[in-house]
């Protein structure tokens, strides 16, 4: 604990950030990366064709774009950052500090974005005849260059947390970036992108756009930019799941929460799903069922907090692979911390020295510091509640199962300190989950 | 309990030489800071001169208000995303203060998440509407009034941050955001500082803005009022910051105060020079708002480029003396040339 720490009791600390995250996703990549390339090319194809209500449109979703982005999304955006820092401040520590120059670099790409953007609406109808026009679609083209950028850097970062690589030994920038994963899930993230922002705007253009002529001729765009990111989506995610680890493999289905056979029939249905979609788009634009398009944005939406979740969790018991635990704590620092014990290290523990009188109070301490990122006490989510998860267990059950717990779950970081810091622990989860001590010793002498 | 609890630093090295940060943590936070004067100084103007156009029943100020409404909605979208540059920096150099005072207050750290997309929402359907609702006046000031008290609001959060990173002491004694309000010195000086020089820096904006304009087109006459009123706006309220300034001041510790009031060179020249240019500013901010001449915005502009500078600068030295004692006692994981951390 080299910081102070909170307590989303009830919704916890987790599902905090996964919130955010997921949230922020859906925007980044439905609407800022996928749909801006959807909008220009719909824009172009206005121009080419020299479609007035095509070009309207596209205007009308600039406009959406312009709002959605400059505040769901950007303060979403920064909320991942925000809600880092205060939940889990270890890694995000690490993180901007191996990857400092990528986020200057991912800042100064994202003012260009928006200032784009902002210039790419505002100058709309100023540049509408002849070469005005071939310029505000070419300032479009740049946007949605700029936009694509902010992804190329940001999943340098994010793939690294899972495939730190070669990083792990020799620290170096470029190592981390350039990791495995990268490429493979830059393809996929980028398909992935344009897929959402179809299966988004077409329930929205099926819905509000009552001129059928008008449908056709977006859904012919919708059609054409699918027909290219299907086929990319499945084949660059076979490769971004062949080159994940193998531990990390293990533990995709797992952590969706979902039996085997659920995972992947629900999986091969939304797939199915979509391809039936897009086809039906390309041979018949004119009757696409408005059912099946709110059917396809809301799995979409569902995979890809799926996506997120699992690329978030396969990485467990590690938030930076092979190197910092999802607690914050070092790998490199546990013999010291078995040895010399957890909360001594613990900057911020209220308690820093186990006493008769407070065992209780620093076994919370130990929980706060090793346990809280991932579990609550008693919140909702009842596979992380621990008064679910050890309900009926005695303080000694407790004290065997801890120091063995990263074999028996492997998503679990090990129990990182001493033996009388680890009775601490379970004096505190026991008067939580039971209401009173259970140690046999204890009990007896009362 | 401990005295504070600074814990070691990250044992990842520091990116770059800490000189270099601290220029551009100086740089990023004044280009951030400025867009976010406009935010909120012309949702402040769009939503008086809304009010008072209602009131006096004039159309004119109506459509200043409209004006003050659309360069708002664009100046908050780069306000955040300048944002981004000093919150990287400060993270990064300042590692163990940063996030311990950000985490003590980190439920209403995490609140400007909400309050920002909320008023950034309703800053928008206040521009997007403004003809539409000409006869909903009431629904459309709502809207107005709303995001410009959320935006008054916010500074508050930040300003409990960046104060109370400063006072690593009297972080075992703070009880969340509302108590931090009270509990740590400067919070309230700094707010009025701020508040005056976003209001300021706001007319000011208008008086630039349209100075440009003036070149190449001829100003409309709500242009010119908008003008005129923002030389105003920007001489009046400066002269209150004066004041202001010296209330800021006196809420330092007394031997940080004294820094600034002799006993460093580089400190007092700063404050003695930022006050000039001060008085410099507000004469030909005065001069500007008597009479349409505007030959010397430029030169206005250069002062106020200079001022916003020397602002920036003290503020950095400021954080620099509080945490000095604390630096030296806990050091950082400084920047290697080689790549290596051990
Ligand atoms: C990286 C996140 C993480 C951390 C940190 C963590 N756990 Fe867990 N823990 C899990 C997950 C995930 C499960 C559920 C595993 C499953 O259902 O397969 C779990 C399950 C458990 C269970 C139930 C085991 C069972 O067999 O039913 C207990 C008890 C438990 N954790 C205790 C702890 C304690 C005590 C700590 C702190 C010392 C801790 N955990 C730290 C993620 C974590």
């Amino acid at each position: 604990m080299n910081f102070p720490s909170i307590d989303f009791s009830w919704f916890g600390n987790g599902s905090v950030i996964a919130l955010i995250a997921i949230i922020h996703v859906v925007i980044s990549h439905g609407v800022a990366i996928g749909t801006i390339a959807l909008m220009v090319t719909m824009e172009y194809r206005a121009h080419r064709t020299k479609n007035l209500a095509l070009d309207a449109l596209a205007k009308k979703i600039a406009k959406w774009v312009l709002i959605i982005t400059t505040t769901m999304g950007a303060m979403t955006g920064v909320g991942i950052w925000f809600s880092t820092t205060v939940i889990q401040p270890d890694s995000i520590g690490a993180l901007l500090r191996i990857f400092f120059w990528a986020w200057v670099a991912e800042w100064i790409v994202f003012i260009t974005e928006v200032v784009l953007l902002i210039l790419y609406y505002y100058t709309w109808d100023k540049w509408q005849d002849g070469r005005a026009k071939a310029r505000h679609i070419k300032l479009g083209i740049v946007l949605a260059f700029a936009s694509w950028m902010t992804m190329a850097i940001i999943t340098g970062v994010l793939a690294a947390k899972l495939t730190p690589g070669l990083w792990v030994e020799t620290h170096a920038f470029w190592n981390a970036f350039i990791n495995p994963t990268y490429l493979p899930s830059l393809g996929f993230r980028m398909f992935l992108a344009i897929l959402l922002a179809i299966a988004l705007l077409s329930f929205f253009i099926r819905w509000r756009v009552k001129d059928v002529a008008l449908r056709q001729e977006v859904f012919h765009v919708f059609g054409l930019w699918g027909a290219i990111s299907l086929p990319a989506v499945f084949v660059l995610g076979l490769w971004y799941l062949w080159s994940i680890p193998t531990d990390a493999y293990d533990m995709i289905v797992w952590s969706t929460g979902m039996p085997e056979n659920v995972f992947k029939t629900l999986n091969g249905i939304a797939f199915a799903i979509l391809i039936i979609y897009l086809i039906w788009m390309i041979v018949k634009p004119k009757a696409v069922p408005w059912i099946l398009s709110l059917i396809v944005m809301g799995s979409s939406v569902a995979f890809i907090g799926e996506f997120e979740v699992v690329r978030e969790s396969i990485r467990k018991p590690f938030i930076i692979y092979d190197y910092m635990y999802a607690n914050g704590l070092l790998e490199e620092n546990r013999e010291k911390y078995d040895e010399e014990g957890f909360l001594k290290h613990a900057t911020w523990a209220k308690e820093r020295e186990i006493t008769e009188d407070n065992v209780v109070d620093a076994g919370r301490e130990v929980f706060i510091g090793q346990c809280i990122t991932c579990h609550t006490v008693d919140g909702w989510r009842s596979k992380r509640s621990l008064t679910n998860r050890m309900d009926g267990w005695t303080e000694d059950d407790m004290t065997s199962f801890i120091p063995t717990m990263h074999n028996v779950r492997v998503a679990m970081p090990p129990f990182m300190g001493t033996d009388e810091e680890l009775e601490a622990l379970a004096a505190y989860l026991s008067t939580e989950i039971n209401g009173k001590r259970t140690n046999k010793k204890e009990v007896s002498q009362q | 309990m401990i005295v504070a609890s600074i814990s070691p630093d990250n044992v990842l090295p520091i990116p770059a030489p800490i000189g270099l940060l601290e220029v551009l943590i100086v740089i990023t936070f004044l280009l951030h800071i400025i867009f976010v004067n406009f935010t909120i100084s012309l949702t402040a103007g769009a939503v008086g001169l809304e009010t008072f156009g209602i009131i006096k029943k004039n159309r004119k100020y109506d459509n200043m208000a409209k004006i003050a409404s659309y360069h708002a909605s664009i100046h908050k979208s780069i306000a955040v995303v300048l944002g981004v540059g000093p919150l990287l920096m400060i993270s990064v150099i300042y590692t163990q203060y940063f996030y311990s005072s950000t985490i003590l207050i980190g439920k209403a750290w995490l609140s400007v998440l909400i309050l920002l997309i909320v008023a950034f929402l309703m800053l928008y359907v206040y521009k997007f509407t403004w003809e539409r609702w000409q006869h909903k006046k009431g629904l459309h000031l709502f809207f107005g009034i709303g995001a410009m008290a959320i935006l008054f609001f916010v500074p508050l959060i930040f300003i409990v941050n960046v104060v109370s990173m400063l006072y690593p002491e009297q972080w075992a004694t703070a009880n969340g955001f509302f108590h931090s309000l009270f509990h740590y010195p400067q919070i309230w000086q700094r707010y009025l500082h701020f508040m005056l020089a976003s209001i300021a820096t706001g007319g000011f904006y208008f008086f630039i803005f349209y100075s440009f304009k003036k070149r190449k087109h001829v100003l409309q006459e709500d242009e010119v009022s908008l003008k005129r009123n923002g030389a105003k706006v920007g001489f009046w309220v400066t002269v209150v910051q004066l004041v202001a300034g010296f209330l800021l001041l006196f809420s330092f510790k007394p031997e940080i105060r004294m820094l600034y009031m002799g006993e460093d060179l580089l400190l007092t020249t700063l404050l003695i020079l930022s006050i000039m240019f001060t008085l410099i500013l507000c004469a030909l901010l005065y001069k500007a708002s008597e009479q349409d001449s505007g030959k010397s915005f430029l030169l206005a502009l250069a002062t106020f480029v200079m001022i916003l500078g020397i602002m920036g600068w003290m503020r950095h030295e400021l954080r620099e003396s509080y945490l000095q004692p604390y630096l030296e006692d806990n050091p950082r994981t400084e920047h290697t040339t080689q790549n290596n951390n051990k």
